[in-house]
C-alpha cells in the first residue's frame, strides 16, 4: 500500500446553527448572520454563560423524518443525518425515508470514521438521571449501544451498510479534523476507496453545559450575536455549539470512474501532540500540525491563501494560535488571510473541525471569505492578517484548517479547490 | 384498562422502538410483533417500555408464545387486572 492516490470530497452533510444544509449555511455565513443567540435548550438562568450556537427545534426532527430514522440520542442522531445526506448528494445513495444501503460493492469498500468528543451526552445524561432516580435495576436494557462512544459510527455503517470498517476518534476538539485526516490517509494509501467522515457533537445536557461553565471557558458577553469574537482584545472565550457534519471522501479515480461531482481535494493533514498541558496550548505544538500538514501536501507556506483559525475566542488559544501562524508562515514570508468560523457556529467542539472544513470547502468553491464579524478591535498581539469584520470576494485556492484540542492533540489539513 | 387503550399504548411504544417506519394507526391485533421491526434488541427496550407504560414488571421469557399484537394486549390484560 505505498501507492498515493489524489483525494476528493464528492458529498457533503450539515446540520447546525446556520441550518440543516451547506446552502443555508453558505448564505448566513456570506451574510454575517450569526447562528449565536441565548441558550433555549436549558435553563439559561443558572448559568454563567447563557450563549448557545443550537440547531433550530424544527431541524433535527425534520431530518430524521426524511431519512425514516427514529431518534435514539441527539449526537448519534445527527450523525446519521449527515452520513446520509453526504451519501445522497455524492449520488450513493437515493433520497427518502426508510433510505437502502450503497450499492453493493460501493458499500464494501467505503469506512465509517467519526469524531466526538463525548459520544452520546444525551443518552448518558438520560442513563445517570436513571441511575440517580431509579438504581441501577431499573435502567434501560439498551443503556450500553445507546451510550458508547462508537455509536455515532456504527449506526451510521449500519444504517447504510458500509462495511469498510467504521471507528470514532476522539481527541476533544480536534476530534473530526483528525477522523477527516484518518480518511484521507485511509484513501490516500489505497487501504479504501471511499471514507465518510465527519463529527457529531451536543453537549447541552445539564451536567455537560454545567461542567463547561463552571471551567470559565465560556464567554458571558449579554449580546449573543457579538459573545464569539476570536482575535478581538475584548474576546472572553467561546460560545458552545452543536451540530454535525460528513464528507464522503474518494480516490479521484474511483470518483471520475462513477461520473461523481467532485466539490474538493484534501491536499495535506498534518498532526502533532503538546506533550505538556491538559488545557494550556502549546505554539510549538500546533506549529508542528501545521508544517507537518504542509509536508504531506508538499506545499511550501506561500501556497495557502487563507486559514480557517481554530479560534475560539479564549484568550489563551487565539494568542498562542496567532504566533503559531506568524512562526510557521512569518519565516517563509507568507502572510495568509486569517479567520475564525466560530463566531457563526458557536464552538462544536468534536464537530468542530468538520463543520468548518465545510466552510472552508464552500468558501473555495465560491471564491468568498467570510471574515470574522466580531473583530471591533483587533488584539495587538495577534500579528497575523485577519479578516475584517465582513464577507470578501477573494480569489483562494488553498486553504489551511487548524483544530486543536484539550489533552494537546493538535490537527491541520490542507484543503484545496478541485484543479482537473 | 380498556382494551382499545391498550393497544393504542402498544402502537405509541412500537413507534418508539420499531426498527422499520409503518402507518401505526393501521396496526391491529393480528399483526405479529415481529413483522413491525421489533428485533431482537428493540424488543429489550419494548419489554422495558411496555414495564414502566403499564407498571408492571414480567420476564422476557414469559412472552413465549406471544407473537401477535393482540395476544400481547390479552397478557397485559391479565397482568394489569389481576
Amino acid at each position: 500500500m505505498n501507492e498515493r492516490r489524489r483525494v476528493v470530497v464528492t458529498g457533503i452533510g450539515l446540520l447546525s446553527a446556520l441550518g440543516g444544509d451547506d446552502e443555508r449555511m453558505v448564505e448566513r455565513l456570506f451574510a454575517g448572520d450569526s447562528g449565536v443567540g441565548r441558550l433555549r435548550s436549558l435553563d439559561a438562568a443558572k448559568f454563567k454563560s447563557q450563549n448557545a450556537a443550537e440547531l433550530a427545534p424544527d431541524v433535527l426532527p425534520t431530518a430524521l423524518a426524511a431519512l425514516g430514522l427514529r431518534a435514539t440520542d441527539r449526537t448519534t442522531d445527527m450523525a446519521l443525518v449527515v452520513a446520509g445526506q453526504a451519501l445522497v448528494a455524492a449520488g450513493l445513495l437515493q433520497a427518502g425515508p426508510a433510505a437502502p444501503a450503497a450499492p453493493g460493492s460501493l458499500a464494501e469498500t467505503t469506512a465509517v470514521v467519526f469524531g466526538t468528543g463525548n459520544g452520546p451526552s444525551h443518552a448518558l445524561q438520560e442513563s445517570w438521571d436513571a441511575y440517580a432516580q431509579k438504581g441501577g435495576r431499573l435502567l434501560r436494557p439498551t443503556t450500553v449501544p445507546r451510550c458508547m462512544a462508537n455509536a455515532v459510527s456504527s449506526m451510521a455503517s449500519i444504517q447504510f451498510g458500509l462495511r469498510g470498517g467504521n471507528y470514532v476518534v476522539v481527541s476533544s476538539c480536534s476530534s473530526s479534523t483528525v477522523a477527516i485526516g484518518t480518511g484521507y490517509r485511509s484513501v490516500l494509501h489505497g487501504y479504501a476507496d471511499r471514507v465518510l467522515c465527519g463529527g457529531s457533537e451536543s453537549m447541552f445536557t445539564d451536567a455537560l453545559y454545567s461542567s463547561w461553565d463552571n471551567l470559565g471557558v465560556m464567554s458571558k458577553h449579554q449580546e449573543p450575536t457579538r459573545a464569539s469574537r476570536p482575535f478581538d482584545v475584548d474576546r472572553d472565550g467561546f460560545v458552545l455549539g452543536e451540530g454535525a457534519g460528513a464528507l464522503l471522501l474518494e480516490s479521484l479515480d474511483a470518483a471520475k470512474a462513477r461520473g461523481a461531482t467532485i466539490r474538493a481535494e484534501v491536499l495535506g493533514f498534518g498532526e502533532s501532540s503538546d506533550g505538556t498541558h491538559i488545557t494550556r496550548p502549546s505554539k510549538e505544538g500546533q506549529a508542528k500540525a501545521m508544517l507537518q500538514a504542509l509536508r504531506s501536501a508538499g506545499l511550501p507556506p506561500g501556497a495557502i491563501d487563507f486559514v480557517n483559525a481554530h479560534g475560539t475566542g479564549t484568550k489563551a488559544n487565539d494568542a498562542t494560535e496567532a504566533e503559531a501562524i506568524a512562526m510557521v508562515f512569518g519565516s517563509a514570508g507568507a502572510e495568509p488571510w486569517v479567520a475564525s468560523s466560530k463566531p457563526f457556529f458557536g464552538h462544536l467542539l468534536g464537530a468542530a473541525g468538520v463543520v468548518e472544513t465545510i466552510a472552508c470547502i464552500r468558501q473555495l468553491e465560491l471564491g468568498r471569505l467570510h471574515g470574522n464579524p466580531n473583530l471591533e478591535r483587533p488584539d495587538p498581539a495577534c500579528t497575523v492578517r485577519l479578516c475584517g469584520r465582513t464577507a470578501t470576494t477573494q480569489p483562494v485556492r488553498i486553504a489551511m484548517k487548524n483544530s486543536f484540542g484539550f489533552g494537546g492533540g493538535n490537527a491541520t489539513l490542507i484543503l484545496g479547490r478541485y484543479e482537473a | 384498562m380498556e382494551r382499545s387503550e391498550i393497544i393504542h399504548r402498544l402502537r405509541s411504544i412500537m413507534a418508539r422502538t420499531a426498527t422499520t417506519q409503518h402507518d401505526w394507526e393501521r396496526v391491529g391485533e393480528t399483526d405479529t410483533i415481529a413483522s413491525l421491526g421489533i428485533d431482537s434488541l428493540a424488543m429489550l427496550d419494548f419489554v422495558y417500555d411496555i414495564q414502566q407504560e403499564f407498571a408492571v414488571q414480567f420476564e422476557a421469557h414469559e412472552l413465549v408464545g406471544v407473537s401477535t399484537v393482540g395476544q400481547l394486549a390479552t397478557f397485559l390484560d391479565a397482568r394489569t387486572t389481576a
